[in-house]
């Protein structure tokens, strides 16, 4: 499965070199679903025009990234068009290669787990079990995904600084897999520093860490198993203080946090994006505002919760799941975050058969997003269409993530089901029992 | 072009509040507002029409269209909310909303608004204490010339402003009110401060309106009313009108004649101007002063003034735009400027887009001031020191994108857009060439007929612009808020019922829907006073079944269990 692999990553760059000659970076650098106020490379080079005049980038309302992005960027920013080209492009092939490392670990890391609770199954799943066969072609299928993933490849040729967001959150879900449990919550607290919404990803982290040191029948709510979420939680929030420190000596004052966090909490940016906050908070009534905000903002992160519990045996699929709230309900979206889950689906190519909504899911992934840009331009610059078709396409685009989400969600539970009690339910007349959620 | 002048020095300082008790020709209405919020200077105008500086020259007094309000505050702490509550007390004093210029739209100029009267140099230097703020959207009409009319000492009953009739002075293309109050020296030596109230109108009529197609005017066909009385209060009575082109093209006489002829020389420029003495003319009847053409109207070019600026919008969409203003340099010298620009912050502007070129080539200005704008906080400011180049076009250009504002920030008109403040453009004129405003140290008219300074001092506001904004729909809050909330229901309700019901196996046949529970529901309510003892039994036997087949299946299951281990 070598040379597959190798041919797709190449064909994947090759694409991506060829597309940044053309005249598709420039128009996908203005795409709203692309790119948000938080990653647009137009308003990053602003802020670093303001910083080399003087002038505080985080005094205006334009600039919105972190202290230390706006010193990489600044760094980026010094070479000429044609090398930030090649450096995205770098940059996605660091990001599929650390996918590739994950493919390669997620599949290592699924035998064992399969190998310490298969006496817990039960006899008939033996064929549904995974074997080493299916997991060869993991990092093929993880590589095509990737490589000609067209919201990859946007948000690669739009500049969107949401490769970045997406790197650091690939190496916490990398190092958590090679068993890494501390290093990857120092990468989970760097997300968090750049996005915020990443934090929730410190819960999978913990119950990986408490999972792979657990010895004997401990339990989930032991002392010790305390102790181990709490060691997690800290080296997060610890490594969180410090960047935030080194943050405020760099820039002088604490003035960033209005600008980075203060902005993504506030929404105070009405721009619109495939998002649900947007039009929400365009129509909502003042009075009613904060308590809103606040009801979203919690939407995002409730979810960590239920899912926890539910999933505290599979943190791999914890993760992933946290990651789809995180992208769907965030209040800035773009297809940064649809591209990295796109990208780690194939992981869970075992769930596939036991899917219900794919041709629906599909279908709605394909028409909003040829919708999406159609109806934008009938409404800023034709004229000839309102903001409410660009908002009901963003909520089918947002349904269509929910439904991928929960869908997966429900392929991935019905397989546990069958593995701990056998797909033949048969009742005491012969017929086949019927397989629903009750409580 | 008429232009009307009150002024009023009155030999009290502005900056000692307590001389301001014992009011005489000074208006208290003014005075008030004045020593309560500690104002050092002040400058009101409020402007219906576009100036057309490149066929009129320059105006006496240079005015952007709506209102603009620049004040200099006495030294104290807290001068925005003393800034906050100067405007309210303005607004109702002059009956405009200027109670809108709120800090969204307030801006510092660090360079552009020197203070106009005495002030000193550690005092102006930095810009801590004057308050800029412009409303182009404000529509200029009789509610505001009647109380500018009251804060005159005779009032709008005797004297030269019992000419202004609001019918037609709103009838004109361009008609200016302003008042100015400023510190001056009280005489030559400077000792004390004064403060002097200068009030201004000026209006521009087209006079072509005869009949005959000539220009004649007169006090009967601009006013409709002539000159009946004289205010006893006032020292100097005067008017003066600009016969420099009387004998030659077009040729005009006045009637009645002048009492004499002054030669105004200002380097460069020599105009002849006509002064009548009002009380000379009063009696035997009012004052009709006509201006006869021998011809009709004929138009000529007319020499373009030294320094003139237009400013307009680009782009199309309404996603982003960009501004492009022309300064043009007539003259033969270079000179430099200051242009402040205003942009309300839902224009997001580049400052890396910001280019300034002459003849295609870059200019690098001597000093940038640029404070970007915070969301529904501040404007956007930007203030440039350039050179202009002799005889050549300089263009600044920027781009800027649409915000999305919350529906309840448009204005009721929401698709009418959203105005632009004029952009200020101040320079230092070698030349007074069709220069008319009145020189920054002295008081009246005529005192700079004779003025013999080498250097005059030009502000410039170009058009306001008038941008659309991209609307949301208005009429769908409740709808939005519903479907918005109906797709977060649907994920929150999928992943509730994963996360807290288990997966089962169970009977498709047991399990009743809806319908058929209600059904049974009315079924036993029906049968029971009949069949109670026999319905009992019948109920014991299926569940001892129900409980025997559960059991069954448990022990096949551990049966299977067995047979594996």
């Amino acid at each position: 499965m070598v040379l597959p692999t190798a041919i797709s990553f190449v064909c994947g760059v090759i694409l991506r070199l060829a597309l940044f000659r053309s005249s598709l970076p420039d128009w996908l650098s203005t795409k709203t679903e692309v790119v948000t106020p938080l990653t647009s490379w137009g308003r990053a080079m602003e802020g670093l025009a303001l910083h080399r005049e003087g002038i505080s980038p985080y005094s205006g309302d334009i600039f919105h990234e972190s202290p230390l992005m706006l010193k990489i960027l600044g760094f980026i920013s010094r070479f000429s068009p044609n090398t930030i080209n090649l450096i995205f492009v770098l940059l996605d092939i660091i990001q599929g290669m650390i996918l590739l490392r994950i493919a390669n670990t997620f599949g290592r890391h699924m035998l064992l787990r399969q190998a310490t609770s298969v006496k817990n199954y039960h006899p008939d799943a033996k064929k549904n079990l995974l074997r080493k066969e299916d997991l060869m072609d993991l990092q093929f299928y993880v590589t095509v995904a990737f490589s000609f993933n067209p919201y990859s490849i946007a948000t690669c040729l739009a500049r969107s600084t949401a490769v970045f967001n997406n790197i650091i959150i690939l190496l916490a879900l990398y190092q958590m897999l090679k068993g890494n449990s501390f290093l990857s919550a120092v990468f989970v607290a760097l997300a968090a520093y750049i996005s915020m919404y990443p934090i929730i990803l410190c819960v999978p982290v913990a119950v990986h860490y408490f999972l792979m040191s657990r010895k004997g029948g401990m339990h989930y709510t032991d002392p010790t198993a305390v102790v181990s979420y709490l060691q997690i939680l800290g080296v997060t929030f610890m490594s969180l203080a410090i960047m935030l420190l080194f943050s405020m000596l760099f820039v002088g004052s604490w003035e960033f946090i209005p600008s980075t966090y203060g902005f993504i909490l506030g929404v105070p940016d009405l721009t619109p994006n495939l998002g649900l906050f947007w039009y929400f908070f365009t129509e909502m009534f003042e009075h009613f505002r904060t308590f809103f905000i606040c009801v979203f903002q919690i939407n995002v992160v409730i979810y960590t919760i239920p899912l926890a519990i539910r999933l505290r045996e599979h943190p791999t699929f914890l993760f992933y799941m946290l990651l789809y709230t995180i992208g769907i309900f965030k209040s800035y979206p773009g297809y940064g975050d649809v591209g990295l889950m796109f990208a780690l689906l194939p992981l869970w190519k075992h769930v596939y058969q036991y899917m219900r909504n794919t041709f629906v899911t599909v279908c709605m992934f394909l028409v909003c997003t040829v919708f999406a840009p159609i109806q934008y331009y009938l409404w800023i610059y034709a004229g000839s269409a309102n903001a409410n078709f660009y908002f009901a396409i963003s909520l089918a685009f947002s349904t269509a993530q929910i439904l991928m989400a929960t869908d997966l969600l429900f392929g991935f539970l019905k397989r546990e089901f069958y593995l701990h009690n056998g797909d033949k339910h048969k009742l005491p007349d012969g017929t086949d029992a019927q397989i629903i959620l009750d409580s | 072009m008429f232009h009307f002048q009150f002024t009023t020095v009155w030999n009290v300082s502005i900056d000692k509040p307590e001389s301001f008790q014992h009011y005489h020709l000074f208006p208290k209405s003014l005075g008030d507002v004045l020593t309560t919020y500690k104002v050092k200077e002040l400058h009101l105008s409020q402007t219906q029409g576009l100036w057309k500086h490149e066929k009129w020259g320059y105006p006496p007094e240079d005015a952007p269209p709506g209102d603009e309000l620049w004040v200099w505050f006495q030294p104290h702490s807290g001068v925005d909310q003393t800034w906050a509550d100067l405007v309210n007390a303005l607004s109702g004093l002059f009956c405009a909303s200027l109670n809108f210029m709120d800090s969204k739209s307030t801006v510092q100029p660090r360079w552009s608004f020197r203070p106009a009267g005495l002030a000193s140099e550690f005092y102006s230097a930095n810009s801590r204490f004057v308050r800029y703020s412009t409303l182009p959207r404000e529509v200029v009409c009789t509610e505001n010339l009647t109380p500018w009319k009251k804060l005159l000492p005779c009032g709008s009953k005797i004297g030269l402003a019992s000419l202004l009739n609001s019918v037609k002075i709103y009838d004109g293309f361009y008609h200016s009110l302003g008042v100015h109050v400023r510190s001056v020296c009280q005489d030559t030596q400077c000792l004390t401060p004064a403060t002097e109230l200068k009030q201004t109108l000026t209006v521009v009529y087209d006079p072509t309106t005869n009949k005959n197609g000539k220009q004649d005017w007169s006090f009967q066909s601009m006013f409709d009313r002539t000159l009946q009385s004289q205010c006893p209060l006032a020292d100097t009575r005067k008017i003066y009108v600009d016969v420099t082109t009387q004998e030659t093209l077009p040729k005009f006489s006045l009637s009645p004649v002048p009492d004499f002829v002054l030669n105004q020389k200002r380097s460069g420029e020599e105009r002849k101007i006509a002064v009548y003495q009002i009380g000379n003319h009063l009696s035997p009847s009012s004052l009709n002063l006509k201006a006869m053409y021998e011809e009709k109207l004929t138009f000529s070019n007319s020499s373009l003034p030294p320094v003139y600026a237009n400013r307009f919008v680009t782009g199309y969409g309404l996603e982003r735009g960009g501004v492009t203003c022309m300064i043009y340099n007539t003259m033969s010298s270079n000179t430099t400027v200051i242009f402040m620009e205003t942009v309300p912050w839902f224009l997001r502007v580049y400052f890396s887009s910001l280019r300034i070129e002459n003849d295609g080539k870059e200019i690098k200005p001597y000093k940038i001031n640029f404070i970007p704008a915070k969301d529904r906080a501040n404007p956007y400011q930007m203030e440039l020191v350039f050179r202009l180049f002799a005889n050549s076009v300089t263009k600044i250009t920027y781009s800027f994108e649409r915000a999305f504002l919350k529906w309840t920030e448009y204005p009721p008109d929401a698709n009418h857009g959203f105005y632009v403040s004029s952009a200020v453009v101040s320079t230092v004129l070698p030349v007074a060439s069709q220069y008319t405003a009145t020189s920054q140290s002295v008081s009246l008219l005529e005192e700079s007929f004779s003025d013999s300074s080498s250097s005059f001092f030009l502000r410039l506001h170009t058009e306001t612009l008038l941008v659309s904004l991209p609307t949301p729909d208005f009429s769908m809050p409740y709808n939005v808020i519903c479907l918005a909330c109906t797709v977060v229901a649907i994920a929150f309700g999928s992943l509730h019922n994963l996360t807290t019901r288990d997966f089962t196996a169970s009977d498709p046949s047991k399990r009743k829907g809806l319908v058929a529970k209600l059904k049974s529901f009315f079924k036993k309510e029906k049968e029971s006073p009949e069949n109670k003892p026999d319905s009992k039994e019948e109920e014991i036997p299926s569940q001892k079944d129900k409980d025997n087949s559960k059991s069954e299946e448990k022990d096949s299951k551990k049966k299977d269990g067995n047979s594996e281990t």
